[in-house]
This record gives structure tokens, sequence and C-alpha cells, in this order.
């Protein structure tokens, strides 16, 4: 006969031929492979402080017969650690929904059993089909002053573990991302990027739980974010971007009132409209466009005069030739 | 017997205090129409919001342990509900009407305003009596500025004192101390509930009714 066995990382397992007695001759055998008589006790396999790669098919053959005295499949594991249970309203006021996982794996099969329970009442938490480890429940009343308390029983064979959470209504609400964020320049302007999005499909009803919004944005070669809150609208227009540069921009929402940001959204990538070079057909011109190039590289808020590793353009050079005139002035008195 | 004397002083209590803003709550809702909004009376529920989270930390301190404790989710005791729940369903609240949705929190804030006061008068020490008299200024503000909204959309004020019912359906005071500080404990949680409520409720009547609405009703009323 056969059946399944599951047993503690680092115990002892003896394992019996089924009915033979103790000094019966037999043979054992871990997944086809005949194990060494040193294992046994007698007709007994001994097996000690099993690790899990010894988990697999033992069998037991009469020793003359070889006929199939008794065989088990050996599963080594753990007993379960206390699992990691999350929480979370991204449709209020429709429900919550509550996932959750084992922080480290037990190698054997687990039950999960969720109860949620409000005030006195027991609620039904519907467990959904994808993914397994998560369900959901259905606000039947807006408003409660009495908490939720959900409680996730993890169990297998080698025991079990429970986790609990208590919480408000308000507390648990985070919406998902926005949606479809899209950053476009706005042409003739080159310190512009439009920004727009959508609120998340999940969000039921924005009409009547309205969300406000969090843009940062920074160009690629600086770390330093910029953040702008908007408690209206589902666009923004950025006004202050270094011309030329390329900019990563994203997106959160929150509900107007109650709970936690979301998550950033996918981040887009948008550069400032820039005028198009002209063809380098005359002198003039190449003076023209390396100067109007120049004056873009300049960074607007602060100007150094006289940078040693600034380029060399008509405007730069003017201030530079001022600041050289002053300082030759001065040294003149000097001497 | 004590209890007796206490049920008397307190149904007094709140007699008295509920019903001195109601006459001038009349007079000042006129002069307010014409100021408030939506928007302002929404910005009230966010303010006493804040309000309200550094006073309830400072009163269930008071009231100590298991109070003060974050975990602490009591079963609501079969008591008589003489504090209005902000609770509802979920359709029911949908289908409210503007009228039904502005007289449902004039009549909430007027009763807690009421259970406030009465706290106010027995509270130990002196900064508790200062931030709930604080406090119970500015929910006082919220009710006038309710009730400029529904002056000023034409619904009439809800009749009636602004206190709770007196009688024998009003729920007997507290017979031990553990239990008043129950009662207490549930008031804030209401209130904080109704103004988190607010805000939401708020925010539908700013949909439905813009401010261009409420400018045309008053100057029919000659304001």
């Amino acid at each position: 006969d056969s059946h399944i066995q599951y047993e503690r990382v680092g115990a002892d397992v003896t394992m019996k031929c089924g009915s033979m007695d103790w000094d019966a001759a037999v043979t054992w055998t871990a997944n086809g492979t005949d194990i060494d008589e040193s294992h046994l006790n007698g007709s007994y396999l001994i097996l000690k402080n099993v690790n899990l790669m010894q988990s697999g098919q033992y069998s037991c053959y009469e020793g003359s017969s070889w006929h199939l005295k008794y065989q088990t499949s050996l599963r080594v594991g753990t007993s379960p650690r206390e699992p990691v249970l999350m929480c979370r309203s991204n449709n209020y006021p429709k429900g919550f929904y509550c996932s959750w996982h084992l922080p480290t794996p037990t190698f054997i099969p687990n039950i999960f059993n969720i109860s949620v329970i409000h005030g006195t009442k027991e609620m039904v938490c519907e467990k959904d089909a994808v993914p397994k480890n998560r369900c959901h429940i259905r606000y039947l009343q807006l408003f409660s002053t009495v908490k939720y308390k959900v409680t996730l029983t993890v169990t297998n064979a080698l025991g079990k573990n429970f986790t609990t959470l208590t919480f408000d209504e308000f507390a648990i609400v985070k919406p998902d991302p926005p949606e479809s964020v899209v950053a476009k320049p706005v042409p003739n302007n080159p310190r512009r990027l439009e920004v727009s999005w959508q609120n998340p499909s999940s969000w039921p009803d924005p009409e009547s739980f309205p969300l406000k919004f969090f843009l940062r944005y920074r160009p690629l070669i600086l770390d330093q974010w910029q953040h702008v809150e908007l408690s209206d609208g589902t666009s923004h227009t950025i006004t202050d971007a270094y011309a030329g540069k390329e900019y990563i921009i994203q997106v959160a929402a929150k509900d107007n009132d109650i709970g936690t940001w979301s998550d950033w959204s996918v981040a887009v990538h948008a550069t400032p409209w820039t005028e198009e070079p002209k063809h380098l057909t005359t002198e003039a011109q190449i003076t023209e466009t390396t100067s109007a190039s120049t004056s873009s590289f300049m960074a607007p808020p602060t100007t150094k005069i006289c940078d040693k590793g600034a380029v060399v353009g008509s405007g730069a050079v003017a201030v530079c030739w001022t600041a050289g005139l002053v300082v030759a002035a001065y040294s003149v008195l000097f001497i | 017997s004590p209890t007796g004397d206490s049920w008397g002083i307190f149904t007094f209590l709140c007699a008295a205090l509920c019903n001195l803003p109601a006459l001038p709550a009349l007079n000042c809702s006129e002069e307010l129409g014409a100021g408030q909004s939506i928007q302002q009376t929404y910005d009230l529920t966010r303010y006493l919001e804040h309000q309200l989270r550094t006073l309830a930390g400072t009163y269930l301190n008071y009231l100590g342990p298991p109070f003060n404790e974050p975990d602490f989710n009591p079963p609501r005791l079969a008591r008589a509900e003489r504090v209005p729940s902000a609770t509802v369903d979920l359709d029911l609240w949908r289908g409210l009407t503007d009228n039904a949705r502005l007289t449902a929190n004039y009549r909430a804030y007027s009763r807690l305003l009421c259970y406030l006061r009465v706290l106010d008068g027995q509270v130990g020490t002196s900064e508790l009596r200062h931030r709930l008299a604080h406090f119970c200024a500015s929910l006082q503000g919220l009710v006038l500025s309710i009730g400029g909204v529904m002056s000023s959309l034409g619904y009439p004020l809800p009749a009636g004192p602004a206190g709770p019912p007196v009688g024998p359906t009003e729920a007997p005071p507290a017979p031990n101390d553990f239990l008043k500080k129950m009662d207490d404990f549930w008031l804030l949680k209401e209130l904080q509930t109704w103004l988190w409520r607010s805000a939401k409720d708020f925010n539908r009547l700013k949909k439905k009714v813009p401010p261009a609405v409420v400018t045309l009703r008053l100057e029919a009323r000659g304001f």
C-alpha cells in the first residue's frame, strides 16, 4: 500500500516495511535506487536528520521474492511561519481585497483559511480564481465606526500559524496608480511639457469620491525630483523644464480625503520642443546656429560668467570680454 | 438616589446648553447664507477632522487605558444609541436627496455638539476644557454653515431644538465610571466618522449644485 508521509526538516524518520516483522529480510529503495544496509535497523529504514533532498518515493521489497510490500512518498518540509497578510481597498466604496503569502516556503502543501469579522458579524471573503492567494469583500455599509478584523490561518501536515489585521474602513483605502500617462512637448515652447492621465479603472466612482494627484518629474541627468500636488483635473503643464533635456515623469493618486497614496504610475519619458536646426550653408548661419544652441544649454536659473567649461558662443563671449576688460582695467590700476 | 439626581442634571444641562444656540442660529444663518457655500462647508469639515485628531488623542489619554490603545476595538454595547451614527447602506447613501443629505448632517452635528458641550462641563483638566471649548466653537460654526447652505438652497432647517430628545426614549446615564468612559469613546468615534462622511457628502453636493445656482436663489430671495 502507498501513501504520503510528511516529515519535518531535521527530524529522524523511521519507516516500517508495512506489516513485515522487524527481523524480516527486506530491501529498501529511494526513487528506484537501492539503499545501503547501513541505514537499516532490521527491516526498518532509519533516516536521521532528514533534509529536503531526501523527499521522494521509498519502496520496500521482500528479500527473496521481490514483492513490493510497502511504498510511501516522503515529503520533507516545515510547519508554516507566520503568514504575511495585506488588505487594501482600491475600489472604494465598493469593498476591499486581502492578499497573503508565506514569508518562507514550507515545501509541502498548505491550506489557507481567511475570516473577516465586522463587529459581531462574520463576513464572507470570496476567493479569487486568479491570483489564488487573494479574496475580496463587498461593503454592506459605508462609514462604519466598527473596525474590521481579518484573520488568516495557514495549516499544513506539520503545523499551523495565523496572523490578524484590524483596521478601520478608511485606513486601507489606496487606489491603483493613474493609467495612460502621456507626456507631450508643447510646440514653440522649449520649457513646457504637457502631461495627462486617467483615473485608475478600478476606482468605481470618481464623481462622488474624487481623486487628487501627485506628479513628480526630473530630467534624466538629475537625481532630484520636482513635485506638484493637484487637487483637480487629470492634466498638468510643466512650465520649468530644462530645454532640450529628456524628462522622466510619474503620477500617483489618492482619495481626496482618506487613505494613502497609490504607487507611482508607469514612468513616461518626454523631451520639450526644441527649434529645428537650419541647414548650415553660410558662415553667418553657422554662427547663428551655435549661438542658438549655446543659449539652450545654459541652465536658466543661474548663469555662470566665464565658467571654464562654458561653450563659446556670442552671448557668453561678450560677457567674458567685459569681465576680462574689467580685470585688465583693475590690474592696470595696481601696476 | 445619585443616579436619579444626575439624570435630572444631565437632561437639564443638555436642554439648557442646546437651546442656547438655537435662537441666534436662526438669525445668523440669514447673514451667513449669503457667504456660505458648499465648498466652505467642505473645508470646515476637513479642518474639524484635523482638530479632532489632536483633541481625541488628548482626551483618550485622559481616559487612560484601554481607551488610548490604538487596537482598542470594543463591541458596541446594547445601550440605546443616543449618538447619531454616520453608518449607512451604500445604495441608500447614494440615493439621498440633497435636502435629506444636508438634514442628516445638520441633525447629526447639532446633537454631537450638544453632547460635546455636556462633556466640556464635566472634564477634569484645564487643557482639555480649553481644547474642547475651541472644538465646540468650530463645530458650532459647521452647524451654522450647513444651516446656511440649506437656507440658501431654499430648504427649511430641521425643526425642534438642536438637542437630544428628552424623555423615556433617552438612554439613562452610565451607571459606572467605565461605562461613562465608553460613552465618551463612542462619542468621539462617531464624531470622527461623521466628519469623514461629511467630506464625501459635500463632495457629492459640490458636483450636483454648482455655486451659480446658490447665488441665483439668494438673489430671488432678495438678499
